[in-house]
């Protein structure tokens, strides 16, 4: 459910912006507001660079008001206006794991293990 | 995203394809026919081939619907951010259909832009997952171009994050004598070696050429700039004047 995209683009877009708290977020229960002024409220599944969400089980209030339930919804990141933090989520700490994960990914294979990668080069690389 | 007529169905791309599955533009029927989930666009066509158009871009979320208090069958659900035209029949249909229309899909009232509502109503209803992903991967192939934020920190073309980290820039990019003779490779000593012969055969005896000299140390090193006083002939410095 956290893992991290394969694609070198999404990684470097997701580290760059806070969409890497929202990937963070999967797993949870939230509520993405829309800019239509609908709402939807439902476990996140997945939440790409673009900040594209899919949720499931979700109790969606279209701009009118008028509820339903959802199985499985995608949003478009364009429409997406607010995703409510759960209050039991703490920030920081869901960033810097988020960020260790796509380090590990990037460096998979590498020489570089573990915590190298943060280290200042040393003369092995020259 | 347009209503088209007589277009034939997209032949590549297509992730997924439904066929017996009824589509409900705006609440109105339009009957059975094939959905395709392609990646350029979404696309439903009836048995006489007529049928739509959708552009990823076009479309602000889609859903799975399997709560039948909302609407009497399990179907995906989209939405599309714009009023499907062929505008003048669509519009002309509309307003004959808002007289007697109980359905509650008034746009009319709605600040927020047009909207189209469309249902898929597959026959097989387990097709509903599979539908479902393929328009997901395919909406993630057409990212919003208006975006800014995720364009600040990148700009155009993918590169290689890995190469970027690991590669050249660390490394200076040009080499102090001792660190450039020991990344030569053989090749590279050999014309070294073929250079140095030729330059001091060339240039008079007297001058130590910086990076020539490959047999001294590192303390013995000089800039070559400085003509050995020791080995100076008479008369050497008469053709000074000379442009070498």
């Amino acid at each position: 459910m956290m893992e991290v995209t394969h694609s070198i683009r999404e990684r470097t877009i997701a580290e760059n912006s806070l969409v890497i708290l929202l990937q963070g977020l999967q797993g949870h229960v939230t509520t993405v507001e829309l800019r239509d002024e609908s709402s939807a409220r439902g476990r996140l599944v997945n939440v790409d660079a673009f900040m594209n969400v899919r949720l499931e089980e979700v109790d969606y209030c279209d701009r009118r008001g008028r509820p339903s339930k959802v199985a499985e919804l995608f949003i478009t990141g364009r429409n997406v206006r607010y995703v409510h933090i759960p209050d039991h989520v703490d920030i920081m700490d869901t960033i810097q794991t988020q960020l260790q994960k796509i380090h590990r990914v990037r460096n998979f294979g590498s020489s570089h293990r573990g915590r190298k990668e943060y280290s200042k080069k040393t003369a092995s690389t020259l | 995203m347009v209503l088209l007529k007589n277009v034939p169905p997209p032949t590549e791309g297509v992730r997924h394809q439904q066929a017996e599955t009824a589509a409900v533009l705006d609440g109105r029927a339009l009957g059975s026919g094939t959905l395709y989930v392609a990646e350029t666009r979404l696309s439903w066509f009836d048995g006489s081939g007529m049928g739509f158009c959708l552009e990823y871009p076009s479309i602000s979320l889609h859903a799975i619907s399997r709560d039948l208090s909302a609407y009497p069958q399990e179907h995906l659900y989209v939405m599309v951010n714009a009023k499907l035209g062929d505008e003048a029949e669509m519009e002309a249909e509309k307003k004959e259909e808002d007289d007697d229309d109980d359905d509650d899909e008034d746009n009319s009232e709605d600040d927020s832009g047009p909207i189209t509502e469309i249902r898929f109503v597959p026959t097989d209803k387990a097709a509903l997952e599979p539908m479902f992903n393929a328009m997901c991967e395919c909406q993630a192939l057409h990212p919003d171009p208006e975006d800014d934020d995720s364009d600040d920190d990148f700009e155009g073309e993918e590169y290689d994050v890995e190469e970027a980290e690991q590669g050249h820039g660390d490394v200076p990019t040009f080499y102090t004598y001792e660190e450039g003779l020991s990344q030569l490779t053989v090749e590279g000593r050999a014309t070294l070696d073929r250079l140095e012969g030729m330059l001091s055969a060339s240039a008079t005896q007297q001058y130590h050429m910086a990076g020539v000299r490959t047999d001294s140390t590192a303390a013995d090193f000089d800039d070559g700039m400085e003509v050995d006083p020791g080995s100076t002939v008479a008369g050497q410095f008469e053709d000074a004047d000379v442009d070498h």
